[in-house]
């Protein structure tokens, strides 16, 4: 017979062989299909991340990691103007990529929802996932040939009479860097925020312009707080990702546009995993803070009992 | 019944072809498995990107079934660690100079007999003497290129040729310049530059000097370009004006459907590099070594090099050929017939300090 | 939603001003691709501007070059064994997710999703330092397939659960009334009626490990895979083969997806049209 019926209608019924179960292994027994996950994760996720916690406090002498605790090795990179302003830098790119990504996606989410029929709507989405299909790397490449002096744009300008020598501006800077991210992570900002707004209820909406609200109003002051929790998950699902960007800056960032994923990278490439280790692990905190900051937003409420 | 039919029919076929993947894709394992190891021995190369050609290795692995799989490197001191972290993952490694005897010193290359290889025999004969690869009657490496690090610029933007390395640093061509990103290389020329007396062997305060050289070059860097093509890239589409690089540039870029670009020689000096390719000691397929090394650097390979990337070798075959298809001009102005100048350069090699030469360069430049 | 009775009298401008900048944003999107697709039949070998002129020859290079093959075999290698470790272990981690009386769910439920949510550079890093200093294994395939494991899982997990969840317990219930055991449970009701979510998780994280590239370049050692052969190109810079190489996988992806689209309605209709024959 059953005996978790009456309790909860999510939970399978436990079958009773021959013997009686302690309900003490029953309980521990619910829990066996973690243990693969528990192995993957333990080992090849937890402990390396303990690791790099631990190198952070290490030092490197000759090549060799020489277990004396430490701290160097955040020293030495607040020490360095150019290691703390690329920290900064990475900061504010990061918001602004963030920032211009959301500005772009809501008016299309809006327009997603508002104005294509239900139908189309998934057709659209896939449009919109279409390009993540081709190579992330040659997506980056693409837009040298966009941005380059000789390329699309600047031939564009050249041709408009616009300007009259190419502009070196669009390419090996901050600006190339911040666009090639929007392009990268617009689809996570418009998924996320189309989701969000197809949940809202329009008739709230309908309600208030009955009421004699203007539009911008009826956005700012109903549509906006309750997308709050959306926009929240767009931003993290943005904004955290881009803080470890290597490959963009590395491809179109030149001299000027080094991020820390880049300064990781350099470090572990030339031995110094204790530098590497605590630069790696000053990003690791900021968004772990992030995280918590923001959990609520990914808080569902007990997501599996009914 | 009919109301989970359709679930069930979908689900069905799901199923099935998830199965019918996962199986293809772990039967496929080791089929390819089997395949790739029947097929050919694959040499993995840790190198310059202008120490072979596609169509290069997929001609040698047609003819000796031996597959050179190229891993790309920019500065010695990168690829020094990599081969000392890696063991034997790595069976060719392209080290410059006076690097290749502190490989073997550190017992990580090899020497070898040099008249095991039938192509020595095209190489210029005071290419198989140099006193600084000699080990006994062996040799350290196989000697490929040379060239020194100097100035091109674009005269249609830099009206002054520069003769000094001070002469770059001028605001005017900020964001303007092409580089490699050979930290260790960068650092010796700006010892030149500040008037260090052993660009390789920098005193604490000279390193200094170097690095405030420079923090004061930096804003005037476009890129640190990985690997040279990059550099000549920068110069052809006009977003560099000055590029940092090897001999045959101007060539190069004209090639590339650039503009003319011309050579300038700081007075202060420069570096230069002679490279090679060595034995990697732990590698697990040094039986094999001389025979793809010996097919690689075969006369006609090296002079399509040379077009292609335009500084000297050490291939005197190369070099006849060459001539006799009308390139003679062109090879004699790169100096392909005077290896021995090669030996006049401050030749690059590893530093006294080496991590605080990276460092330096690495607290400039970031990265 | 057209049954929204917008009462502004700008309703057509508002309507104008935002089809067109959808309209800008997916130019925004494709300008890069088809720009990338175009530069694949570009004569000029430098893959810049100008056109030279129009040509299949790189296509011919990509087929005939041992190196792609290389890469492509390795990353096909690699894609395998990642489906198959996330999904075995994404699906055994759903379900006491889903279902156990799992104090603290909420938090769980975060933690898994935490190595998707810190940037892949951090994952690749740490692993390099636990596989050559703690470990000393050689870099190769199988220790980037370990690494990219780790990034694919919890959507496994994410996918599956959120099917768990909406399971119904009737019809596990009305099994085990009719004396079913747990494991015939779950061959016979469970895992057929959730397949479509497991199969779904593991054809993500095929086509995530397909393009995984900051993990793979840290844990791969000599070996190539697509990605790392694309960006080793990228900085050789010059040849418009790549462009070849990204049209083709472009290509591939998209006959991928319209095949998955097509297949269960062709398959359906065949079923239907081999029952209606049996009856």
């Amino acid at each position: 017979m059953d005996q978790d019926l009456t309790t909860s209608s999510a939970a399978p019924p436990v079958d009773l062989p021959a013997g009686r179960r302690t309900s003490r292994v029953a309980g521990l027994g619910q829990y066996a299909g973690f243990i693969p996950a528990l192995i993957l994760y333990g080992v090849f996720f937890l402990v390396p991340l303990g690791l790099i916690v631990a190198y952070s406090f290490w030092t490197v002498v000759d090549y060799n990691v020489v277990h004396d605790w430490t701290l160097d090795n955040y020293h030495y990179f607040f020490s360095v103007p150019t290691y703390v302003r690329t920290m900064w830098a990475t900061l504010w790119v990061s918001f602004a990529a963030t920032a211009i990504t959301l500005l772009i996606a809501f008016p299309f989410a809006y327009w997603l929802v508002r104005y294509v029929r239900r139908s189309l709507q998934g057709f659209f989405l896939i449009l919109v996932v279409l390009p993540f299909w081709t190579s992330y790397l040659l997506r980056v490449y693409s837009w040298i040939n966009i941005l380059g002096e000789k390329g699309a744009i600047n031939r564009f300008l050249l041709w408009t009479g616009v300007i009259d020598k190419p502009a070196s501006f669009f390419l090996y800077d901050r600006p190339a860097v911040i666009l090639v991210l929007v392009y990268l992570y617009f689809p996570f900002a418009a998924l996320t925020l189309y989701a969000s707004l197809e949940r809202f209820d329009w008739n709230q909406f309908k309600a208030a312009m009955d009421l004699g609200a203007p539009p911008r109003t009826a956005i700012t002051r109903i549509m906006i707080p309750q997308m709050k929790a959306g926009i929240v998950t767009a931003v993290i699902f943005v904004f955290i990702p881009i803080l470890g960007e290597y490959l963009a800056p590395q491809l179109v960032g030149g001299a000027r546009g080094v991020m820390i994923g880049n300064l990781i990278v350099n470090f572990f490439s030339g031995a110094q995993y204790t530098r590497g280790a605590a630069a790696a692990l000053l990003i690791a905190v900021l968004i772990v803070i992030l995280l918590v900051i923001f959990r609520k937003s990914l808080d569902v409420k007990d997501p599996y009992r009914a | 019944m009919s109301v989970t039919e359709g679930r069930l029919s979908r689900a069905d076929l799901l199923k099935v072809g998830g199965a019918g993947a996962l199986a293809l894709s772990l039967g496929a394992r080791p089929a390819l498995g089997a395949l790739s190891r029947s097929e050919a021995t694959t040499l993995n190369m840790l190198t310059w990107s202008d120490h072979y050609a596609n169509d290069q290795l997929a001609a040698v692995a047609k003819a000796t079934g031996l597959r050179g799989r190229p891993t790309l490197f920019s500065d010695n001191a990168d690829a020094y660690l990599k081969i000392k972290q890696t063991g034997s993952q790595f069976d060719v490694v392209s080290a410059d100079g006076l690097w290749v005897p502190k490989y073997v010193k550190d017992g990580l290359t090899e020497p070898f007999d040099l008249s095991e290889l039938p192509a020595s025999k095209q190489l210029y004969s005071i290419a198989r003497q140099f006193p600084f690869w000699k080990s006994g009657s062996n040799y350290m490496a196989y000697p490929f290129s040379w060239s020194t690090v100097q100035i091109y610029y674009n005269p249609k933007y830099v009206k002054t040729k520069p003769t000094s390395w001070h002469a770059i640093l001028d605001k005017k061509y900020a964001g303007k310049i092409s580089l490699e990103n050979i930290p260790t290389d960068m650092m010796a020329i700006a010892g030149r530059a500040t008037g260090a007396k052993n660009p390789y062997a920098m005193t604490t305060a000279e390193i200094s000097r170097a690095k405030e050289y420079l923090k004061g070059l930096k804003p005037n860097v476009l890129k640190l370009a990985s690997q040279n093509n990059e550099v000549v890239r920068a110069l052809a589409d006009e977003s560099a004006w000055i590029g940092i690089t090897n001999l045959g540039t101007d060539d190069r870029v004209k090639d590339a459907g650039g503009p003319t670009v011309k050579a300038a020689y700081p007075k202060e000096g420069t570096v230069g590099f002679i490279d090679s390719e060595s034995i990697v000691k732990a590698s697990k397929h040094k039986d094999v070594w001389e025979k793809f090394i010996n097919t690689m650097e075969q006369a006609p390979w090296i002079a399509k090099n040379f077009l292609t990337n335009g500084r000297p070798l050490f291939n005197e075959r190369a070099y006849k050929l060459l001539v006799n298809q009308g390139h003679g001009d062109r090879a004699r102005r790169l100096l392909y017939n005077k290896p021995q100048l090669a030996l006049k350069m401050t030749i690059k090699g590893p530093a006294g300090d080496q991590q605080a030469y990276t460092d330096a360069f690495n607290e400039v430049f970031g990265a | 939603m057209r049954d929204v009775e917008v009462v502004s009298k700008h309703a057509r401008l508002a309507r104008f001003s935002f089809g067109s900048w959808a309209v800008l944003v997916y130019v925004f999107l494709f300008a890069p691709i088809v720009l990338l697709v175009a530069f694949s039949f570009n004569a000029n070998k430098y893959g810049t501007f100008p056109f030279t002129g129009w040509t299949l020859h790189w296509y011919g290079q990509v087929f005939g070059d041992y190196q792609i093959k290389d890469a492509l075999t390795t990353t096909l290698k690699v894609a395998a064994e990642v489906t198959l470790i996330s999904t075995v272990v994404g699906t055994a981690a759903a379900f006491p997710l889903v279902r156990s009386n799992l104090p603290f769910r909420n938090g769980v439920r975060i933690g898994m999703t935490l190595p998707i949510m810190i940037p892949g550079l951090l994952i690749g890093v740490s692993l390099l330092v636990l596989m050559t200093s703690v470990f000393h294994f050689t870099l190769s395939p199988q220790t980037a397939v370990i690494g990219q494991s780790v990034y694919t899982t919890p959507f496994v997990v994410l996918l599956v659960a959120a099917r768990l969840q909406g399971f119904d317990p009737s019809l596990e219930r009305a099994a085990s009334d009719l004396g079913a055991n747990t494991v015939n449970r779950l061959r016979h009701v469970v895992l057929p009626l959730i397949m479509p979510a497991i199969f779904a998780g593991a054809l993500f994280a095929f086509t995530l490990s397909l393009d995984e590239f900051i993990i793979t370049l840290f844990l791969i050692g000599a070996h190539n895979t697509l990605p790392i052969y694309i960006y080793t190109q990228v900085k050789f810079g010059i040849t418009p083969e790549v462009n070849a190489l990204a049209s083709l996988l472009l290509a591939g992806s998209l006959v991928l997806i319209a095949v998955a689209f097509a297949l269960p309605l062709a398959v359906r209709k065949m079923r239907f049209a081999f029952r209606a024959r049996k009856a």
